[in-house]
């Protein structure tokens, strides 16, 4: 909530997302909130785990659990390519999160005003999760609520 | 002078005195004759007051003071122990502890005096006897000795060698006209915080003037580099006799020998006083060595500190008491996690031997690195595990009180009797255990045991008892809580399930006893027929439950009707790595602690029976159940079976099972990662560990899948 305070004030200053693709659309993910970005690895699968968790990764020496956000969002399941790759997510409560992510785009600047808040999504799963959507060249990119994510555990 | 550094050592031995207190006590209510038993009493009052004393806490010293008088007159044999004293010495205890509480949160005493106790100790002290003064009498005893000691000899402070500048000093404060005194003061043999004690003597005489030699020199003294006595010189205007009470007023002080000095003493004896001085410094025993180790002992019985001040009279049966070195936990845990690298680091240089293609020779060095590595990694292991371990006494120590206060509250006679105190577990573990094992032995107190009554009708002795055993099996620790009470009534609590909603009647009919025994376990569910302050609220069960499956634990019931209950706690050993057996089930890995695997066996599809409609095999005249781990695992189920299974046999308690499983790996060392917050609530699984190619593998909680 900072964050947005500080853009109010300084009207200029702008936030660094990772621009992602999931399926056909592109999602905006909060770099302060990403720790790393690593290519596909061997998953461990959790028998009895919740549905939308792949798995455990080995992040040097760590064990991560890995999310999968096209389960979490009620679309296909994945997909590994050589394009597919795990953004490690850090948060302050469940420590560090795997998700996984059709191919990473780029990183792009946003400010507050290029963010539209109100933009809806038909489906109301999905709607849990942004935040708004904000333009960049042309394309539309949904800003994705990081603690969201993973508020909704048990819903899923 | 500042005596808060000594703060940490007074707390820990407050604590030991205390719980040897505490234990004397409880012997001499059983045996009221004992003498050993008072005279450690008495010791460990005495310490209590020294160093309460030494410390300033003057509401603590007075308090003890008080029992230790108490204590006297029964060492003497002018009162005699009954349950009124008992009572007030267990009230007294419980004020100091307070005392201690207040101490540890504010570094002060506190306001509390608790004077009705005072009152209680003083009242008995006259009930039980007219005459009363005989604890002064030992004191005079070795005041006499230590008299004895310096007659013919001059005073120590008459004969100290001073530097030329020193003399000079004092004679120009002559020729100003000021009044010098030498002091040589005697500190009791016992004494504990000697340069504590000193210091409060150098702030009780430099309100009267300045001190102007100090022998040893100061730093010494901090340094608690001296023996038994030390000298200074002061001037000032008052007379000697108000400081002489001054330094008296500072307790464990054995004697002052004090009396007006000038330059001159000191010009003539000079050399003569070198002589004897060496020859003194001889004769004691060296206690420079010992102040650095002083500091990290730990609360010791007070018979032991005792030795420490004077080695001369330290009898030589006395138990050798453990050293231990606190340690930041924080330390160990990163000390664990280097250990934790070291380890996988290793698991891929193994990895990596095995794929390895290289000459024979270069094979077969690389492999004698790796044994040597792997030995390192083991002992570094088992070493670092060691540190981290304590034993369950100081955590079970209190019960005993604890059954003996519930007892009399209760009006039930009942024993507590413990064995195993000494097994040890992982600090943090120990540290947790002490809440949910009261809890245990409260229910047992409250509902287990009958009052006298039923028991006599039942055949059963009118003392009951409880036991609270503990002991290592294999990678577990088992703490039991048994009683020889009433038992767990199972139609009881079936009605009570139904009563409160949980299952229908009908439900209820087919439980097993084990189903009905765990509902004690949900939140909310009490079986007393009315709320006490010690049990009945349907708080507990749960909570232990709760705490102890944190601890990575389970609890398990076990119950006959009329002859009594045990709770069986079961804790793992370790927290951080264990051995494992990995196996495979199709193309995924787990592991499985070694601890409770019993053996592997190859089965026959054919050898599997049915009972009830489950799988069971016969091994070696016992039926164990067949547990399909692929099925409990959700695996993809497999397209044909193989002629024969591998089963590996696990144990928990009594109970035995046969995990199916596709592959044996083999045995390795493996370091116990958590699954996260998120995916944790998972109970067959326990963490996860990190194999040497880089895979993780998961672990399979045994005791989860009975």
């Amino acid at each position: 909530m900072t964050d947005e305070y500080g853009l109010e004030v300084v009207e200029k200053e702008k936030v660094q997302y990772i621009v992602v693709s999931i399926g056909n659309e592109q999602y905006g993910l909060d770099i302060s909130y990403v720790d790393n970005i690593v290519r596909m690895c061997k998953i461990t699968r959790v028998p009895k785990a919740p549905f939308h968790y792949i798995g455990i990764i080995n992040l040097r020496g760590e064990v991560v659990p890995l999310m999968s956000l096209r389960r979490k969002m009620k679309l296909d399941d994945d997909e590994f390519t050589d394009l597919s790759r795990i953004i490690i997510l850090k948060t302050e409560e469940m420590g560090l999160i795997g998700v996984v992510v059709d191919e990473v785009k780029e990183v792009i600047a946003l400010s507050e005003d290029e963010i539209d808040e109100n933009a809806k999504t038909q489906s109301p799963e999905k709607d849990n999760f942004i935040s708004g959507i904000g333009k960049n060249e042309g394309e539309l990119i949904s800003i994705l609520e990081i603690s969201s994510i993973f508020d909704e555990v048990d819903n899923a | 002078m500042d005596v808060s550094q000594y703060l940490d050592i007074f707390i820990d031995e407050t604590n030991g005195h205390i719980q040897e207190l505490s234990d004397n006590i409880m012997l001499l209510e059983k045996e009221p004759e004992n003498k050993d038993c008072v005279n450690e009493i008495f010791r460990a009052a005495h310490s209590l007051k020294g160093m309460a004393g030494t410390m300033g806490f003057k509401k603590m010293q007075h308090l003890t003071h008080d029992m230790e008088n108490v204590f006297s007159e029964v060492r003497n044999d002018n009162i005699k122990v009954n349950s009124t004293l008992i009572d007030i010495l267990f009230q007294c205890l419980d004020a100091i502890e307070a005392y201690l509480e207040t101490v540890k949160a504010t570094s002060g005493e506190g306001d509390e005096a608790n004077e009705h106790l005072i009152k209680m100790l003083n009242e008995f002290l006259e009930g039980g006897d007219s005459s009363g003064d005989s604890a002064p009498a030992e004191a005079a005893a070795s005041e006499d000795s230590a008299e004895a000691e310096s007659a013919g000899e001059g005073y120590e402070y008459e004969n100290l060698k001073l530097e030329e500048e020193e003399i000079e000093k004092l004679k120009e404060i002559e020729s100003s006209g000021g009044k010098m005194y030498g002091f040589t003061v005697h500190i009791q043999k016992d004494c504990m915080l000697k340069a504590a004690r000193a210091f409060l003597v150098y702030k009780a005489v430099e309100d009267f003037g300045e001190i102007i030699i100090y022998n040893p020199s100061s730093e010494d003294i901090e340094d608690e580099k001296f023996d038994l006595t030390f000298n200074i010189i002061v001037v000032t205007e008052s007379e000697l006799q108000p400081i002489l009470d001054a330094i008296s007023a500072v307790s464990e002080i054995e004697k002052i020998d004090a009396g007006e000095v000038t330059s001159a003493t000191y010009t003539k004896p000079a050399e003569e006083a070198e002589e004897k001085k060496e020859a003194e410094e001889t004769a004691a025993p060296a206690p420079a060595a010992k102040p650095a180790e002083e500091k990290k002992e730990t609360p010791a019985p007070a018979k032991a500190p005792a030795a420490k001040g004077g080695a001369k009279n330290a009898p030589a049966n006395k138990p050798v008491t453990a050293r231990t070195v606190r340690v930041d936990i924080e330390k160990l845990d990163a000390l664990m996690n280097q250990v934790s690298e070291l380890i996988i680091a290793k698991n891929s240089l193994v990895s990596i031997s095995d794929q390895d293609t290289r000459s024979d020779e270069n094979q077969q060095t690389f492999h004698e690195q790796i044994e040597y590595l792997e030995r390192i990694t083991t002992t570094l292991h088992e070493s670092v595990m060691k540190v981290r371990m304590v034993p369950i006494e100081n955590t079970v120590a209190k019960f005993p009180r604890m059954i003996r206060d519930l007892s009399r509250k209760l009006n039930k006679p009942m024993e507590l009797y413990m064995t195993g105190e000494d097994t040890e577990l992982d600090r943090t573990v120990v540290d947790q255990i002490g809440d949910p094992l009261q809890h245990l032995l409260r229910n047992s107190a409250d509902h287990g045991i009958e009052d006298p009554e039923t028991r006599r009708a039942a055949g059963k002795p009118e003392t009951g008892s409880i036991t609270l055993n503990a002991f290592q099996e294999g990678n577990n620790v088992i703490i039991e809580v048994k009683d020889d009470g009433a038992g767990l009534d199972i139609e009881k609590i079936r009605g009570k399930a139904v009563e409160r909603g949980l299952v229908t009647e009908e439900q209820a009919e087919n439980l097993s006893k084990k189903e009905v025994i765990d509902f004690l376990f949900n939140p909310g569910f009490s079986m007393a027929k009315k709320v006490t302050d010690i049990s009945g609220r349907g708080v507990g069960l749960d909570v232990v439950k709760s705490n102890i499956e944190s601890l990575g634990g389970d609890v398990e019931v076990k119950s006959v009707f009329g002859q009594g209950t045990t709770f069986v706690v079961r804790l793992p050993l370790t927290l951080a790595i264990i051995q494992a057996l990995m196996v495979e089930v199709r193309d995924e890995k787990y592991a499985i602690a070694l601890g409770s695997i019993q053996n592997i066996e190859n089965i026959p599809v054919s050898e599997i029976k049915y009972v009830q409609a489950e799988e069971v095999i016969h091994l070696r005249g016992m039926v164990i159940p067949l547990i399909r781990l692929d099925e409990l695992l959700d695996s993809t189920p497999k397209e044909e079976e193989p002629e024969s299974l591998t089963v590996v046999v696990v144990k928990k308690g009594d109970s035995y099972a046969g995990v199916v499983v596709d592959n044996l790996i083999g045995q390795q060392e493996i370091v116990i990662k958590s699954l996260g917050k998120c995916i944790d609530n998972n109970k067959i699984i326990n963490g996860a560990t990190i194999l040497g190619d880089g895979e993780v593998a998961l672990i399979i909680d045994v005791n989860a899948i009975f």
